[in-house]
């Protein structure tokens, strides 16, 4: 006792601009939708995926990441030697000391981004070994060379193999240019780590160590050893929950996102109730028609919120498009996306939109071509026959 | 007949009002009127005189204030909105003034959407519908979509849609009252052919004074009465004079063929 869907549909066909402009109104909310959720995603991918599961981050007591913490060359001695450090081939401990430092640098197109700047030893690439020169070499110590990651290349002015950076009192010399699995690290710039704190004249060279354990029961087990001493102040955490908390910036902006595309649906959804109110209204009579032919109030009401569905499906199909279009000009023709971390240094993520935020974005259509309908199709299976037929 | 009568509609004393702000308007007021099986009925009278409301009521779009409505026997008065309405789909086929296609469906839709009522298959509904667009004469229309076909054509798919259920009876709301000379001829001539072939009953309601020649009586209503005995040849007569004295057949109010 259904009308067929072909009807709905070619109705919605049948008044192209006005049926395009509503469908374009859903269309936007849901690129906003996909693109906000897709970033979203691949912040927190990027972020929870920077850190390793035995690796541990071993700052000074009170501060919460690696630019407010200074610690001294003994207590580095002091750790080298704990046992459960995973150890290399030359059996050498896999603790690799750091200095952190978020200089200006100037984009391409003039601005102005804090980038993150990590003064390494060698042995960094041990500990961090999703790290991976791909192009030119590693750096020389002392010599003023500085190798950069994959989404800081081309984003700023001589950050390419063979060019100059500027920051702090000199130039560095870009030697290498590395890769990161799309970590975070990605958006840094390494170079020497002596070189680095005499640059930034710090009275103690490191900042903090990361420390490659042997196993999940050591890295607890040197964890709390860290945490106890009383003679360092130090605070060791598993370097998976460092980057967590800053991943968890992107649970506020979560929450917003959800927040405003709720909102922006609503008012979508009355633009595409508004269409189909003037629908119901302009065929007033052939509904009278079918009703009188003997269709019942259940085979009216299914074509008019059948028809809003089609309208936000059509709505989603080129919002979800135009997203993944979007996502991959950003990404690839723009090279990666900058967002502002919780360390206040530019991320650059490469920002993917993934089935999930397009299945969100496919769900929130759909509530909203239902949420449309709902009260034409109430309005048009409620018309009583002999009066909608006198419309004629 | 089930109630014992031979007519197929059976109006009996029936009222219909309708409330308009305060005032109520009295459409129809205490009408009776019988119509045999395979009888082409027409329905005249000024405008605003209670013709269409008559119709709605023998069909079953409307129902009355006061009085009974019986169609083949059914009582109409027993029947619920659904049942009234799948009533409607089994046993009556409707035609309109302004023809009423669905735009977005072509012919062969249009003449199957009744179909779409009913338990038969697509190929069937597809079958029939094309068998009812070739009684009507549009065997070539097949694919056309209303806005394509001609004000003539697009009145035979209507009456192939109200034919293709094979219904008793069809109601035909001036069905010629939107079409040129030639056309409403045509289609009075196809009308009338229903009846004669397909022993079709048919009540038109009409104001066209040409369709006294197609028809096999004719009924008057004044001011939603309906006119009897020297008001009825009065009424008959001026529209003969103004139609120029053609042939008419008497209005039968007894209820026999
Ligand atoms: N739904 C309605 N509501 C109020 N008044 C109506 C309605 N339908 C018909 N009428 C009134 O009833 C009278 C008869 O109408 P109708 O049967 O359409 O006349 P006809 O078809 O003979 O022109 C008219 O005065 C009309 O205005
Ligand atoms: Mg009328």
């Amino acid at each position: 006792m259904r009308l067929p869907f072909s009807y709905s549909w070619r109705n919605v066909r049948a008044r192209p601009l006005r049926s395009a402009l509503t469908a374009s109104v859903i269309a936007l909310v849901v690129l906003a939708c996909t693109l906000l959720l897709g970033l979203i995603t691949s912040m927190r991918r990027t972020f929870t995926s920077t850190g390793h599961p035995l690796n541990l981050v071993v700052l000074r007591k009170g501060s919460d990441n690696d630019g407010s913490s200074m610690l001294p060359v003994e207590s580095y001695q002091a750790i080298r030697f704990l046992d459960g450090i995973a150890r290399n081939g030359d059996d050498q401990p896999l603790v690799s000391p750091e200095v952190v430092v978020q200089p200006f640098f100037r984009t391409r197109e003039g601005g102005r981004e804090n980038v993150l700047v990590r003064g390494v030893e060698p042995v960094a690439l041990e500990v961090h070994d999703q790290v991976r020169v791909t192009e030119g070499r590693m750096f020389r110590p002392s010599s003023g060379e500085a190798i950069v990651g994959r989404g800081v290349t081309g984003r700023y002015q001589g950050a390419e193999l063979g060019g100059a950076i500027e920051f702090g009192r000199g130039k560095w010399k870009v030697v290498g240019l590395f890769d990161a699995e799309g970590t975070s690290f990605e958006s840094e710039v390494w170079v020497d780590v002596r070189e680095l704190a005499n640059d930034a004249k710090r009275p103690l060279p490191f900042s903090g160590f990361r420390v490659r354990t042997a196993n999940v029961a050591e890295r607890e087990r040197i964890e709390r050893r860290i945490d106890d001493d009383p003679r360092w102040a130090l605070d060791a955490e598993p370097e998976i929950d460092y980057y967590a908390e800053l991943a968890s910036t992107g649970t506020t902006l979560y929450v917003i996102v959800v927040a405003v595309a709720v909102l922006a649906g609503i008012g979508a959804s009355f633009g595409a109730a508004n269409t189909m109110y003037a629908a119901v209204q302009t065929r007033t009579a052939e509904i009278g028609t079918l009703r009188a032919l003997g269709f019942p109030r259940g085979a009216i009401l299914w074509a008019f919120q059948a028809e809003a569905v089609v309208l936000a499906l059509i709505g989603f199909a080129i919002g979800a498009v135009a997203s993944v279009a979007a996502a991959w000009i950003l990404s690839n023709a723009l090279g990666g996306f900058a967002v502002g971390a919780a360390t206040f240094t530019t991320s650059v993520v490469v920002l993917e939109v993934d089935a999930r935020s397009l299945a969100a974005a496919l769900f929130l259509a759909i509530a909203i071509g239902i949420a449309a309908g709902l009260g034409p199709a109430w309005r048009a299976a409620r018309l009583r026959p002999i009066e909608a037929l006198r419309k004629a | 007949m089930a109630d014992g009568s031979n007519a197929l509609i059976d109006v009996r004393n029936v009222s219909r009002h309708y409330v308009r702000n305060v005032d109520e308007v009295h459409a129809l007021d205490d009408v009776s009127l019988e119509v045999p099986a395979a009888c082409f009925v027409a329905l005249m009278g000024p405008s605003g005189s209670g013709k269409s409301t008559l119709l709605n009521l023998i069909s079953g779009i409307d129902r009355p204030s006061e009085g009974e409505v019986i169609v083949a026997g059914q009582p109409l008065s027993t029947l619920d909105e659904d049942e009234l309405a799948t009533w409607r789909a089994r046993h009556v086929g409707l035609i309109f003034q302004f023809f009423n296609l669905i735009p977005v469906l072509s012919a062969r839709e249009n003449v199957a959407l009744p179909l779409l009522l009913t338990d038969l298959d697509k190929a069937e509904r597809r079958r029939r519908a094309e068998t009812a667009l070739r009684v009507v004469g549009l065997e070539e229309r097949f694919d056309h979509f209303p806005r394509t076909l001609s004000g003539g054509e697009q009145q035979r798919v209507a009456i192939a849609r109200a034919i293709v259920t094979d219904p008793d009876l069809i109601v035909a709301d001036e069905p010629t009252g939107d079409l040129d000379a030639r056309n409403a001829e045509a289609i009075l001539d196809l009308l009338r052919a229903l009846k004669n072939e397909f022993g079709k009953t048919i009540v038109m309601v009409t104001h066209d004074s040409r369709a006294l020649r197609y028809v096999d009586e004719a009924h008057h209503l004044d001011k939603g009465v309906l006119l009897t005995g020297e008001e009825a040849e009065r009424a008959a007569a001026a529209l003969l004079a103004a139609a120029g004295a053609h042939p008419m057949p008497p209005a039968r109010s007894d209820g026999s063929s």
